[in-house]
């Protein structure tokens, strides 16, 4: 048995595949990504070697601050609104019986299988002035002005409403699942101790959802720093730099400004600055939890 | 508790469902709705509209100069090999790693899980360059080549979780008979592991289905698009057609969730599942 299992051709078979995918598509282009950070190259032409200026650069480059700025505001904007909303609705989910469950269960997720491309332009069309539905909705309200929902001030905070109403549903239905775990019988002792719903919220599901709510603190910071595809189709990151994002910055460089090799020297930092964030996420719930 | 007190919690609860239900719902029924209009009827002032007649039209003309066919043919090929081959090699490599003995398997495991944090942005341009250097760009290996790689990770964190949690028993009866390892995994294990390959097949899926930036980056004509091209094309072809517009959006958006409104339970236990794990 022993034999059987050590068997490296058999082993080396197995994990293959795997390796190289990794090798080919996420490797290899990390290293290229390195050494075109290291040039000028353009897209087309000679790439000359010029050592650490791109990183120089970026260093005092406002856009890429204004990008990681940007991050942090939507990741704060996943923590401090959505995530709040998404456990309240988890937990009063829960309490539901029967078909009601599902059928919200079921429609809060709907806009998640949605794609990107159909959900940017749909708010595209929620935010036109002229007939989007926002300003409808003030028309109704009395409200008679155009609202320009992506001038320079207000860009941004169009943007996060967006991203914060697209990825409700997948919040939502992973605190949902941590609270189908807690064990009924603990809100049972409760109400018989005379526990309101209130309590038993604050008391138990809170108390016992930290693992979950650590998991999903750390998947909205990393989502929020990979945030490109949604900010790429309703506003290329502008007006201006208003609503730029690392990811989006990165890919206008190179296939926009023809900068190639700024463009991976970002990629690169990118990289690092996703790695480092997310170890020290897991290290720092990790400490807590030991204590 | 009195009675009256716990007919207005229920009330509450219902209203702070519902409220949350209609943010989250309305734009799409707005959608739907502006899609069977005419573009005129979309600038009357009130929220929703009520079309003179159903411009059923739009769809058709969605339906045809969105490639709707051809373009959803080609998401539901590429996207169907991609979970298979996912659900496939992370069945492997994850019974490499957690059964066998080889004195690597930790630093392999590490090296695989650390896909998981690469952002797919940042490879981009480089794989581009690859891509457009071995003439892949414009083939359908420019697609599955990274929907494999950057679902993989994932794929595997779950399925060594699951098949640590087999019991090992099995394996040395099997072992007793005289099986040899790939009947152990492919012919023993894999059934074993159904819940978890549906598990890892839809989040793959969900991952992939509605990809578009790397698709948009290596593909240039219409050969191997994939089904959000319907709406990214049509936008300049009738831009100043708005309902057409949104009759394309919902048509593109329709199979998947239709499928999700089908599968919704097996999804959501699958998505709770992996995202738990994960």
């Amino acid at each position: 048995m022993k034999k059987l299992y050590s068997n490296k051709l058999v082993i080396f078979s197995l994990v293959l595949p795997g390796l190289l995918l990794f090798v080919l598509a996420i490797l290899a282009p990390i290293c290229l990504s390195i050494y075109y950070g290291f040039t000028n190259y353009s897209g087309m032409g000679h790439a000359k070697f010029i050592a650490l200026d791109n990183y120089k650069a970026l260093l005092s480059d406002k856009t890429f601050h204004r990008a990681l700025l940007n991050s942090l505001l939507l990741a704060v904007g996943f923590i401090v609104i959505q995530h709040p909303i998404a456990i309240i609705v988890a937990a009063v989910l829960d309490k539901l019986q029967g078909k009601a469950e599902g059928f919200f269960r079921c429609i809060y997720f709907i806009p998640n299988v949605i794609s990107v491309a159909v959900i940017a332009y749909l708010w595209k069309f929620v935010y036109n002035p002229d007939f989007g539905m926002l300003n409808n909705i003030l028309k109704g309200f009395g409200y008679q002005g155009k609202i320009n929902w992506f001038s320079a001030d207000t860009a941004i905070w169009s943007v996060l409403i967006v991203l914060i109403w697209h990825g409700f549903g997948w919040g939502m239905l992973i605190y949902y699942a941590g609270i189908k775990n807690i064990d009924p019988v603990l809100y049972e002792a409760a109400s018989i101790d005379g526990a309101g719903s209130k309590e038993s919220f604050l008391r138990i599901t809170l108390p016992l959802m930290k693992p979950v709510i650590q998991i999903n603190v750390t998947m909205a910071v990393i989502s929020a720093l990979k945030q490109m595809e949604t900010v790429y189709l309703l506003t290329k990151g502008g007006p201006g730099d208003s609503t730029q994002f690392t990811a989006n910055y990165l890919y206008l460089q190179a296939f926009k400004a023809f900068k190639y090799g700024y463009g991976n020297a970002i990629g690169v930092v990118f990289i690092i600055i996703c790695l480092s964030i997310t170890v020290s996420l897991n290290r720092f719930f990790r400490e807590k939890k030991q204590k | 508790m009195t009675d009256k007190g716990a007919i207005i919690k229920k009330v509450i609860l219902w209203v702070i469902l519902s409220a949350v239900a209609v943010v989250q719902i309305f734009p799409l029924i707005w959608l739907i709705d502006f899609s069977l209009g005419t573009s005129n009827e979309m600038f009357t002032s009130g929220l929703l509209i009520i079309p003179e007649k159903i411009q059923w039209g739009n769809y058709v003309k969605a339906f045809i100069d969105g490639h709707f066919l051809l373009y959803l043919r080609n998401s539901v090929l590429i996207n169907g090999l991609a979970v298979i081959l996912v659900t496939l090699f992370s069945i492997m490599a994850g019974y490499a790693c957690r059964r066998m003995h080889w004195k690597l398997n930790g630093f392999v495991k590490t090296l695989l899980l650390l896909g998981m944090m690469i952002p797919i942005h940042a490879t981009l341009l480089p794989n581009y360059k690859i891509y457009h250097t071995v003439h892949l760009t414009d083939t359908i290996w420019a697609l599955l080549i990274p929907y494999i790689a950057f679902s993989l990770p994932q794929a595997l964190f779950l399925m060594t979780g699951f098949i640590e949690a087999l019991p090992i028993e099995l394996e040395e009866a099997a072992v007793m008979d005289g099986c040899g390892i790939y009947r152990i995994v492919f012919r023993i294990i894999t059934p074993l592991l159904k819940p978890s390959i549906a598990t890892v097949a839809i989040m793959t899926f969900l991952n992939n289905w509605n990809e578009f930036i790397m698709a948009s980056t290596y593909l240039s004509s219409h050969k191997w698009k994939t089904l959000p091209f319907s709406v990214l094309e049509f936008t300049g072809q009738y831009s100043s057609n708005y309902a057409v517009q949104f009759a394309v959006m919902a048509l593109t958006a329709a199979p998947a969730v239709i499928v999700y409104i089908l599968l919704n339970k097996h999804i959501t236990k699958g998505v709770a599942m992996g995202a738990v794990k994960g």
